[in-house]
């Protein structure tokens, strides 16, 4: 991919002759070097598991997040650089906020990563509204949300593509976890089997063992929408899930 | 006792001239709505007036926003022009953006917003939305020109609104009489008393008149109807 790599891949408005924009790809690049985060979707809801990276002992691992609830019924899992997330989050917030003040109603999980891409894609130079993004995002997005089309799980990556998923891995293993998660995943897949097995995919492709400081998880359901596993809750699903095998023998690819 | 006496230098003395400018006109016209389980009725006046003179006999004063929503204006017209026009463009990129056709509630929240967005140059308008709401049922929500909403299930609005609201309040609310059951309001009914009392608005408010204009929202779609009013 970067034997090609030459002048043009400075400035983020300058198309290769190949007609690539090298930046954009770069910062696609970076998200492979983020924490795994897995989201997968079933008509009961949506899960997101995402790894925390705990790199010292000293640190206090609630700090560290990146599962955000959006809106009540929309939640996002991210992955790359946490500091941009922050921005298309609070982005993705206020759009939200703003379809709710003018429409009286929920915004759909769709429009929202819409808007979110909007913002992805404003980076260059900067134009009416003032100064844009000097560079691309370097941040993928894991969209969990329901609206009038029941449970939905959509993915954004820096070039401000969103794509609709039944389930999706992102971050450094999320080559590993993809491959795991087109074995495990079938339309009849109840919250808690996906749950389970975003659980167990995550312990594979982590490099840390897996306790509950270290994982963060959320559902996404029709009665209590947004749902952000306690800590308790965290270990139970843990137990429950590692004591039971898989049904699945899980190949596991690489590890960052 | 003063004896310093005023000088009078009558060119000095003239007080700065006030003009006025009135950006508002008063157009008239009644709209009268009716909600019913599964059905709304919307019915305004075709005359566009301004004091004494008629501009037009024949002014649709009713602007189906999509399939299942309907708004009913009356007051400045060049006011009704605008935000109707913005309204069709909102409802079109709003459909756009996100691929669906915004539904009477969106609509009604919406508008709502547009008014109160112009709180300090407002739209002199009297809005009437009707429509069906995401469960079939007939809606319809009244407004102040500064984007004060409320949904009701009978409203009249503009010139004739104060003349009419006690009459719907009564044949359909039921209003200050003994005895009565309670029974949603069918179809039939509802377009008989909207004709009813646009003919008694027609006798007494000058700015109301001609003939009505009525749209039946179902969720076949809109049915249009018109009747005839004195036209003097």
């Amino acid at each position: 991919m970067f034997l090609t790599r030459s002048e043009y891949d400075r400035g983020v408005n300058t198309f290769s002759p190949e007609g690539r924009l090298f930046q954009v790809e770069y910062a696609i690049e970076a998200i492979k070097l983020g924490s795994t985060a897995i989201g997968i979707s079933t008509s009961q809801g949506v899960v997101l598991a995402v790894e925390k990276r705990i790199t010292s002992q000293l640190m206090e691992p609630t700090t560290i997040e990146k599962i955000v609830e959006v809106d009540k019924h929309i939640g996002c899992a991210v992955s790359g650089l946490i500091a941009d997330s922050r921005t298309m989050i609070d982005r993705a917030r206020i759009e939200c906020q703003n379809h709710w003040f003018v429409y009286n109603e929920n915004m759909t999980v769709e429009s929202c990563a819409q808007a979110v891409s909007n913002l992805a894609i404003q980076f260059g130079d900067s134009d009416d509204d003032g100064a844009a993004m000097s560079r691309p995002f370097g941040v993928a997005i894991l969209f969990a949300g329901i609206d009038e089309k029941g449970p939905q799980l959509y993915h954004m990556d820096p070039s401000g593509t969103f794509v609709q998923f039944d389930a999706k891995a992102i971050g450094s293993g999320s080559e590993g976890a993809q491959q795991s998660l087109q074995e495990v995943y079938h339309k009849s897949m109840t919250l808690e089997e996906a749950t389970t097995s975003a659980l167990t995919i995550l312990k594979q492709v982590m490099e840390e063992k897996l306790n509950s400081s270290n994982v963060e998880v959320m559902t996404m359901t029709p009665d209590k929408l947004f749902h952000m596993f306690s800590k308790d809750q965290v270990e139970e699903a843990l137990t429950r899930g590692l004591l039971v095998e898989h049904p699945v023998t899980l190949t596991v690819g690489q590890k960052a | 006792m003063s004896l310093v006496v005023k000088p009078n230098f009558p060119d000095y003395q003239t007080a700065p001239v006030q003009r006025g400018f009135n950006p508002y006109a008063d157009n008239g016209g009644s709209v009268v709505a009716i909600a019913g389980d599964d059905f709304v009725i919307i019915g305004a006046d075709t005359r566009l007036s301004a004091g004494f003179s008629i501009y037009t006999r024949e002014q649709n004063k009713l602007f189906p926003l999509s399939s299942t929503t309907v708004l009913g204006c009356s007051g400045c017209w060049c006011d009704t022009l605008t935000l109707t026009r913005i309204l069709k463009s909102r409802m079109q990129m709003y459909q756009q953006e996100h691929n669906k056709t915004m539904s009477t509630t969106a609509c009604a929240q919406m508008l709502s917003t547009m008014l109160y967005y112009k709180r300090f140059f407002p739209y002199y308008i009297s809005n009437v939305l009707v429509g069906l709401d995401n469960d079939g049922k007939g809606v319809v929500y009244s407004y102040d020109p500064i984007g004060h909403c409320e949904k009701r299930t009978h409203r009249a609005g503009g010139s004739a609104g104060a003349l009419l609201q006690p009459l719907l309040d009564n044949q359909i609310g039921k209003k200050n009489m003994l005895n009565v059951k309670e029974e949603p309001v069918s179809q039939q009914r509802a377009l008989s008393i909207i004709k009813d009392v646009f003919i008694s608005a027609a006798e007494r408010d000058i700015y109301t008149g001609d003939s009505i204009l009525i749209n039946i929202i179902t969720k076949d779609g809109i049915k249009e109807e018109t009747f005839q009013l004195r036209k003097d």
